[in-house]
């Protein structure tokens, strides 16, 4: 999925980015050997000078770098947590509706299946069931909710994803558990 | 549902109760600076141009990281990780009790061991320095090619310096480069056994995070 290379590609760019820090500190270290070498042999040469100045900076970037890659992890790790929160609320959200719509332990299957984008063939695959006994739980599933089909199904959930946010409005509270 | 949002609250694990993944400076300073010490306290020949060299690179990683113990994530910075001898020693009983605490960062007997690492590989690199005269390696290695050479001019020159009473400096800084080294071997030992009984006692694997900085145990 997607969601995931994105993933991989921001922890390749977090080490990636640590192993230039390292390069350019090890670089830093030596210039400054150098540097202080230089300082002992001939301080008033311009050499010196010039060699010092690029060190300092040298030096400087390793700084830098360092505070702008901790600003790369950090809002890596926010980010990761917050698709997390994400993902959690909305599989919740999912399952009360559900609980609401009264569906069976086998609906409940079959629907959370259909809502991640998976056909018939294949959920009846998955389930070791009959093509005719996952469209037939489809069919109940859709008519428990009120929804004229499949589409109108994976809708009622991104609809509140992209209108009020995650909850599911007021109704929900005393509904189910009677 | 009866209880439909401290369920929510329950239902999202805090961020405290997944195992710690350790980012990629703390792992590549890490790791480079444990195959240093093993090259040059076993493998290589001390003294040679490959053995100061390896140390100036393990200059520049401890370097790092001590800048990373300020300029880190929270778990890499040292506020994380205060030395606390007390505490440390309070978590060790825990252990032997077999109730130790999690922490985000090092525990406190970690930290402590942490930082005596530091303090000694420190020394091992103070007093590598003053035994090579602060020479770079790259100088070094360009006496060496002077001297292959046929010019010796550089070794009068040395042996000037070690006439001046930088003799005595430079045999007391290689007997506690010497002894300094040998801690550090010892304190290796010691953190690997330290890593392995936490791991065992948390039921939980402490050197993965440490390689993959993976989530997953």
């Amino acid at each position: 999925m997607s969601g995931s290379d994105l993933r991989a590609a921001r922890i390749r760019q977090t080490r990636v980015l640590a192993g230039f820090l390292i390069v350019q500190t090890m670089a830093a270290v030596f210039f400054v050997g150098d540097v202080i070498g230089d300082l002992i042999a001939d301080p008033g040469s311009t050499h010196f000078i010039f060699e010092a100045l690029v060190t300092a900076a040298l030096v400087l970037g390793v700084v830098f770098g360092a505070f702008a890659l901790r600003r790369t992890i950090e809002t890596m790790r926010a980010q990761e947590a917050a698709l997390s929160v994400a993902r959690g609320e909305l599989a919740q959200v999912i399952g009360e509706q559900f609980t609401e719509w009264r569906l069976t332990q086998a609906e409940r299957d079959v629907g959370m299946l259909a809502l991640k984008g998976l056909d018939v063939a294949e959920i009846a695959e998955l389930r070791g069931a009959a093509q005719g006994t996952v469209r037939a739980q489809l069919t109940r599933i859709y008519a428990k909710a009120g929804v004229s089909g499949r589409a109108q199904f994976a809708a009622f959930f991104v609809e509140d994803l992209l209108g009020e946010g995650v909850r599911p409005a007021a109704p929900a509270a005393p509904a189910a558990s009677a | 549902m009866v209880a439909s949002l401290p369920r929510a609250a329950a239902a999202t694990p805090g961020p405290d109760s997944g195992p710690r993944l350790w980012d990629p400076v703390v792992r590549m300073s890490h790791w480079g600076i444990a195959l240093i010490v093993l090259f040059n306290a076993v493998l290589d020949q001390g003294g040679s141009t490959f053995h100061v060299t390896l140390g100036w690179i393990g200059m520049a990683l401890l370097a790092l990281r001590i800048l990373w113990g300020f300029a880190g994530p929270a778990e890499a910075r040292f506020a994380a990780f205060p030395p606390r001898p007390a505490a440390a020693l309070a978590h060790m009983g825990a252990l032997r009790r077999g109730l130790p605490r999690r922490y985000r960062s090092h525990n406190p007997a970690g930290a402590m061991m942490a930082y005596a690492l530091w303090a000694l590989l420190a020394v091992v690199m103070a007093t590598g320095l003053i035994m090579t005269g602060g020479r770079t390696p790259m100088r070094i290695a360009e006496e060496n090619a002077a001297v292959a050479a046929g010019d010796w001019s550089v070794l009068v020159k040395a042996g000037k310096t070690g006439e001046d009473g930088g003799g005595t400096l430079k045999t007391t800084a290689a007997e506690v480069h010497e002894m300094a080294a040998n801690l550090v071997l010892i304190l290796v030992l010691l953190h690997v056994a330290g890593v392995a009984v936490e791991s065992r006692a948390l039921g939980r694997n402490l050197l993965a995070p440490m390689l993959t900085g993976g989530r997953r145990k």
